[in-house]
C-alpha cells in the first residue's frame, strides 16, 4: 500500500487545484487515500465541479456523514464525503469544518443518494443541510430528542435505559 | 436486434446462446423499456395509501415503505427505515479494535465475516498491517463461503417473494451445508466474528479442506439445477423480464452497488478493481448482465455463486503455509496455544486486550466487495487504542433508499420482485 | 317399489352423511396438503399427532376453537361474521346433486331401493356455477366489512379474479352439456357408460383441462391465489380474520376443492363408473372417491411447485386465453354434434 496515486487521480487533483487553488485549505495523501477540505461556503461549488468535471467525474457519493471533534472549539464538527469515479476509477475524500450551529447546502441535486446521509448527520450531529427535502429523523425514534453520535452524548442514552412506557398508544 | 423478450432462452449461462451473440441494450434503450412496461398513471381517484411493513413476511427484516396506491400502480413511495438501528457506530467509539469485530458480525448478519473482513481490512490500512498469505487465503475462502451463503438464502428468499414456499424450503437446505462448513471453521452458523486485525481467529480444521471440496463439488450441480427451473419457468420470466429496470447511470446516482450495479452492464466489483485478501492471486470472472433487470439481477447472482466456488476451489488447492494470523505485537492478538506458554505470547494478548493496539493518528476509508455490494469502512483515529469515529456504508442502507427510484410507476406485485431482487437486509440498512 | 317412508329415511341418512364425510374428508386434505407439501420441500411435514401426523387437523381445530375471537371495532360485525359462511355453505349445496353411484337402478338396502345421489336435479350445472359464484360473495364481503385497506384490496382482487374465471367454467360445462343433452348430473354420469375411454375426457379434453385450470382461479390457489397472496397483502381479505372464523374460510377452500374435483370427475372423469366395465362391483362412490383424491393431488402439486402470477397477467389470461379457447371448444362441439348426430 504505497502512497503513490493513479495517473487519472493526479490529473484530477492537479484540474483540482488549477480551478480552486488557495481555497482548497489543505490536501493530504494519507495511506493512499487523498483528503481535500474546503471552507463550508465552497462545499458546493467544489463539489458540483468534482462531479461535472471531465477529469474529476465522480459520478458516486460514496458516503457522507459528520464527525465531531471537541477538541477543537471554534470549529468542532465536520462533514465527510467520499467520492468515487466509475469513469476513472479513483476516489476522493473531501472534508469541511463547521462550527457550532452551522450549515450546509445539500447535495441531493448532485446525487440523489446523499438524501439519507443528510438525514443521519442530521440527526446524529446536528448539522442543517439546506435546502434537502425531508430533513427528519431517520434512523432514531421520531421523538428522540438529542444528537446522538456526538462526543457529549452518553452511551446509554438520557433516558435511563427504560422502555418507553410513556409513549404507549401515542407512536 | 436482439429484443429482451428473444433473450431469456439465449442466456449468458450454459446451455444457451453465447453473450457476444445478443447486442447488449444502450441505457437509451433500457430506458425506453422501463417507459413503455409502465402503465400511466392517471392521478384521477383518491390515493390508497398503504403501509408495507415494519411486519410483513415479504419485507425483508423490519423494513416500512409508505406506499401511495392508484389502484395497483404505486404513486410514491417513501421508505421508513431505523427500526434495527443499534447506534453501532457509538458502540464503536467506545471500544478497542479487537471488541469492535463482533459488532460488526451483527451488521449484515447473513454474511458476517464478510463485515469481519471490511473492518479488518480498513483497521489493517491504518495501523500497516500486513496479513501473511495464508491469513489472506483463509479470509478470501471464508468470504466467498459467506457470499455463497447471502446468495442461496437471497435466492430462495426472493423466489418465495414471489410465490412458492418449496424452492426456500430446498434453497436453505443447501445453505446447511455452507453453515456447518462455517460451524466447523469459526465455531458459530451466523455470527461468525472470525476476522482479526492481522488475519484470522483461526487456522483450517482437520477435516475441513475434505469437507469444504465434498460440498463445493455438490453445490455447482445444484445451482445449475436452480437456475433451469428458474430460466424454463414461464410464470417466473413473465414477473422478472423488464421489471425494475435501473441503469447505470440511476446505479450510480443513488449509490447502488454490487450485483445490481452488474446487472445494469457495469463490469465493477472490487474484488478486481481494488483488491484485496488473496483476490489478485485467484482467477474468476466478474459476473455481468445488461437488461437491469430483475431477472439479469437472477442470473449475476446466479454466476456468482458459481464463481465463488471456482475460487474456494482455488483457494483450497494453492493454500500456502506459514501463519494465518501477524505475529506483529502492537496490533494483533497473540495465537491462543503460545499464550500459556510463551511469556511474549502472554505479554502481548494482555496488552492487547486491557489496553488495545497501538494505531497512529489519522483517517482511512476502505471498500470492499461484500454480497451484498459495496462496504466501506471510515476509520479516524486520534491515537488511542479507540477510534474516534467509525463509519459503516453499508450497501442496504442505499438500496433501501433507492426503493422510490425503483418501483415508483410499477405495480404493487412488482414491488415484491423487483425489492426482492435488490437485497436488502435490515441490519445492513440501519446499523 | 318405492316407499315413500324409505325413500324418506335414505333421504335423511345421506344428508346428514353427506355433509359428515366431506368435512372429515376436509381433515385429511388438510393433513395430506402438509405433508405433500413437506415432501416437495425435502421436508416431512406433520408427524407429531398421532401416527404419521394424521391428526394434525383435529389438533389445529381444537387450537383454532380456543382462540380468542378479535373482531376489529369498526368493521361492520354483521357482515364479518357472516362471510365465512356464504364461502363455506354454497359448496355443500353442490354435493347434494352429484351422484355417488347409480341412481334408477337396483341398490337397495335391507329391500329398500335407494338412489345414490341426494337429489337428482334437472339443472344440476347450473347450480355448480351459481354456487361458485355465491362464493364470491363470501371472499369480497370479508374484504370489505373489515374496514382494512389490504382486505379490501385483496377481496376485490380476489372478486374480480374469479368472476372473469367463472365465464371460462361456464363455457367449457356447456360443452359437456351439449355431449350429454341433459344439465343433470346424473343423465351426464350416464352419458359416460361404458369403460374410460367412454368417458367425456377424450371428445372434451380441451373443455376440461380449462375447467381445471379455471377452477384453481376460482378456488383461489397457487398460481392464482394473489387475493390471499400472503408475501404481498399480508393475508389479502383475510387479514382481519383469526381463530375459527378464519378456520372456516380454510375449510370453505377446502370443501370448494372437494366439490370441483367432485364435478370434474363428474363431467369428465365418468363419475362413480369405473375404469372398466367389470370392474363395476366395486361399488361407485369408491370410484368417485379415488377420482376426487386423484385431482386433489393435482392440485396440491400444483400449488407447491409453480410461482404465482401477477395480477394483470392473471386476468389476462382468464379473458384472453380462456375465454375464447372455451368458447371455441363449445362450438367445436356443436358442430361435431349436430354432423354426426
Amino acid at each position: 500500500m504505497s502512497d503513490s496515486l493513479s495517473p487519472s487521480l493526479e490529473k484530477a487533483l492537479a484540474r483540482l487545484n488549477k480551478r480552486f487553488g488557495a481555497r482548497l485549505l489543505e490536501q493530504t495523501v494519507l495511506y493512499g487515500d487523498v483528503t481535500c477540505v474546503v471552507a463550508p461556503e465552497d462545499w458546493m461549488r467544489v463539489l458540483s465541479f468534482c462531479k461535472s468535471a471531465p477529469q474529476l467525474a465522480f459520478d458516486q457519493l460514496d458516503s457522507l456523514f459528520g464527525d465531531h471533534l471537541p477538541e477543537r472549539p471554534e470549529a468542532p464538527f465536520e462533514v465527510v464525503t467520499h467520492l468515487v469515479s466509475h469513469k476513472h476509477g479513483h476516489r476522493m475524500r473531501v472534508k469541511t469544518s463547521l462550527a457550532e450551529g452551522g450549515s450546509l447546502p445539500t447535495v441531493t441535486g448532485l446525487w440523489p443518494s446523499a438524501g439519507f446521509d443528510e438525514r443521519e448527520t442530521w440527526e446524529m450531529f446536528g448539522i442543517v443541510f439546506e435546502g434537502h427535502p425531508d430533513l427528519r429523523r431517520l434512523l432514531t425514534t421520531e421523538d428522540f430528542e438529542g444528537f446522538p453520535l456526538r462526543k457529549d452524548f452518553p452511551l446509554q442514552g438520557t433516558i435511563g435505559g427504560r422502555i418507553r412506557t410513556d409513549l404507549r398508544g401515542k407512536v | 436486434m436482439a429484443t429482451a423478450h428473444d433473450t431469456h432462452d439465449a442466456a449468458s449461462g450454459p446451455g444457451g446462446v453465447p453473450v457476444h451473440m445478443i447486442a447488449h441494450p444502450t441505457p437509451e434503450e433500457l430506458r425506453a423499456r422501463k417507459a413503455a412496461g409502465r402503465i400511466r398513471l392517471e392521478r384521477n381517484a383518491e390515493l390508497m395509501s398503504l403501509s408495507m411493513g415494519p411486519q410483513h413476511p415479504s419485507m425483508h427484516g423490519v423494513y416500512r415503505a409508505e406506499l401511495e396506491l392508484d389502484g395497483e400502480v404505486i404513486v410514491s413511495a417513501r421508505p421508513e427505515i431505523g427500526n434495527l438501528h443499534r447506534g453501532v457506530e457509538k458502540l464503536c467509539e467506545h471500544r478497542t479494535y479487537h471488541q469492535i469485530i463482533p459488532l460488526t458480525d451483527r451488521l449484515d448478519y447473513i454474511s458476517s465475516f464478510a463485515m469481519n473482513h471490511g473492518f479488518c481490512e480498513a483497521a489493517e490500512k491504518l495501523m500497516g498491517v500486513e496479513v501473511p498469505a495464508r491469513g489472506r487465503y483463509i479470509r478470501t475462502l471464508a468470504h466467498e463461503l459467506c457470499r455463497l451463503s447471502n446468495h442461496i438464502l437471497w435466492l430462495g428468499t426472493s423466489i418465495m417473494d414471489l410465490g412458492t414456499q418449496t424452492f426456500f424450503t430446498i434453497c436453505f437446505r443447501d445453505r446447511e451445508y455452507v453453515l456447518d462448513l462455517f460451524e466447523m471453521l469459526t465455531g458459530a452458523r451466523l455470527t461468525h466474528s472470525f476476522g482479526r486485525i492481522g488475519g484470522v481467529a483461526k487456522d483450517l480444521p482437520d477435516g475441513f479442506d475434505h469437507r469444504c471440496r465434498k460440498v463445493i463439488d455438490f453445490l455447482p450441480k445444484r445451482l445449475a439445477e436452480y437456475e433451469r427451473i428458474i430460466k424454463q419457468n414461464r410464470i417466473f420470466i413473465k414477473r422478472a423480464k423488464n421489471i425494475g429496470i435501473f441503469t447505470s447511470d440511476d446505479c450510480y446516482a443513488w449509490r447502488v452497488t454490487g450485483p445490481t450495479l452488474r446487472a445494469a452492464g457495469v463490469a465493477r466489483d472490487l474484488r478486481k478493481d481494488e483488491p484485496y485478501a488473496a483476490y489478485p492471486e485467484v482467477e474468476f470472472d466478474v459476473a455481468v448482465e445488461y437488461n437491469a433487470d430483475v431477472y439479469d439481477r437472477f442470473l449475476v447472482r446466479m454466476r456468482e455463486m458459481r464463481e465463488s466456488c471456482k475460487i474456494i476451489r482455488q483457494c483450497l488447492d494453492n493454500l500456502p503455509d506459514g501463519p494465518f494470523l501477524a505475529p506483529d505485537a502492537g496490533h494483533s492478538l497473540a495465537l491462543k496455544k503460545n499464550v500459556l506458554h510463551d511469556s511474549a505470547a502472554m505479554i502481548q494478548n494482555f496488552y492487547q486486550v486491557f489496553q488495545g493496539p497501538q494505531v497512529p493518528k489519522g483517517e482511512v476509508y476502505r471498500c470492499i466487495e461484500v454480497p451484498k455490494g459495496e462496504m466501506g469502512v471510515y476509520i479516524r483515529s486520534e491515537g488511542g487504542a479507540k477510534p474516534a469515529r467509525v463509519r459503516f456504508t453499508t450497501p442496504s442502507f442505499y438500496h433501501g433508499q433507492a426503493v422510490p427510484a425503483l418501483v415508483e410507476g410499477e405495480m404493487v406485485a412488482d414491488m415484491i420482485a423487483i425489492f426482492a431482487s435488490v437485497d436488502v437486509v435490515l441490519g445492513d440498512c440501519d446499523k | 317399489m318405492s316407499d315413500p317412508v324409505a325413500e324418506l329415511v335414505f333421504l335423511i341418512i345421506k344428508a346428514i352423511l353427506m355433509p359428515v364425510i366431506i368435512i372429515l374428508m376436509v381433515a385429511f386434505a388438510i393433513y395430506f396438503e402438509r405433508k405433500f407439501a413437506g415432501f416437495f420441500a425435502g421436508r416431512v411435514g406433520p408427524t407429531y399427532l398421532g401416527p404419521w401426523g394424521s391428526l394434525q387437523s383435529f389438533g389445529d381445530v381444537f387450537k383454532l376453537i380456543s382462540k380468542e375471537d378479535v373482531i376489529p371495532s369498526r368493521s361492520d360485525k354483521l357482515v364479518f361474521k357472516l362471510a365465512p359462511y356464504i364461502a363455506f355453505v354454497p359448496a355443500f349445496l353442490v354435493m347434494a346433486v352429484i351422484p355417488f353411484g347409480s341412481v334408477g337402478g337396483e341398490a337397495n338396502l335391507f329391500g329398500y331401493r335407494f338412489d345414490y345421489v341426494i337429489s337428482s336435479f334437472d339443472t344440476g350445472l347450473v347450480l355448480f356455477l351459481a354456487m361458485g359464484a355465491i362464493g364470491v360473495y363470501g371472499v369480497v364481503l370479508a374484504g370489505w366489512s373489515s374496514n382494512n385497506n389490504y382486505s379490501l384490496l385483496g377481496g376485490l382482487r380476489a372478486g374480480a379474479q374469479m368472476i372473469s374465471y367463472e365465464l371460462a367454467m361456464g363455457f367449457s360445462v356447456a360443452g359437456v352439456m351439449l355431449m350429454a343433452g341433459s344439465m343433470n348430473l346424473v343423465d351426464i354420469v350416464d352419458g359416460q357408460a361404458g369403460a374410460f375411454w367412454d368417458w367425456y375426457w377424450i371428445p372434451q379434453i380441451v373443455g376440461g383441462v380449462i375447467l381445471f385450470v379455471a377452477s384453481i382461479a376460482e378456488l383461489n390457489r397457487t398460481p392464482f391465489d394473489l387475493a390471499e397472496a400472503e408475501q404481498e397483502l399480508v393475508a389479502g381479505h383475510l387479514t382481519e380474520y383469526s381463530g375459527m372464523r378464519w378456520g372456516m374460510f380454510y375449510l370453505a377452500e377446502y370443501v370448494n376443492m372437494i366439490v370441483v374435483s367432485a364435478i370434474v370427475s363428474t363431467l369428465y372423469l365418468g363419475g362413480w363408473r369405473a375404469p372398466f366395465e367389470s370392474w363395476n362391483v366395486i361399488p361407485g362412490p369408491i370410484w368417485l372417491f379415488i377420482k376426487i383424491c386423484f385431482l386433489i393431488f393435482i392440485y396440491m402439486w400444483i400449488r407447491w411447485t409453480i410461482i404465482r402470477y401477477r395480477y394483470n397477467q392473471l386476468m389476462s389470461i382468464g379473458w384472453k386465453v380462456l375465454l375464447p379457447l372455451s368458447i371455441a371448444n363449445l362450438v367445436v362441439t356443436a358442430i361435431v354434434i349436430s354432423v354426426v348426430g
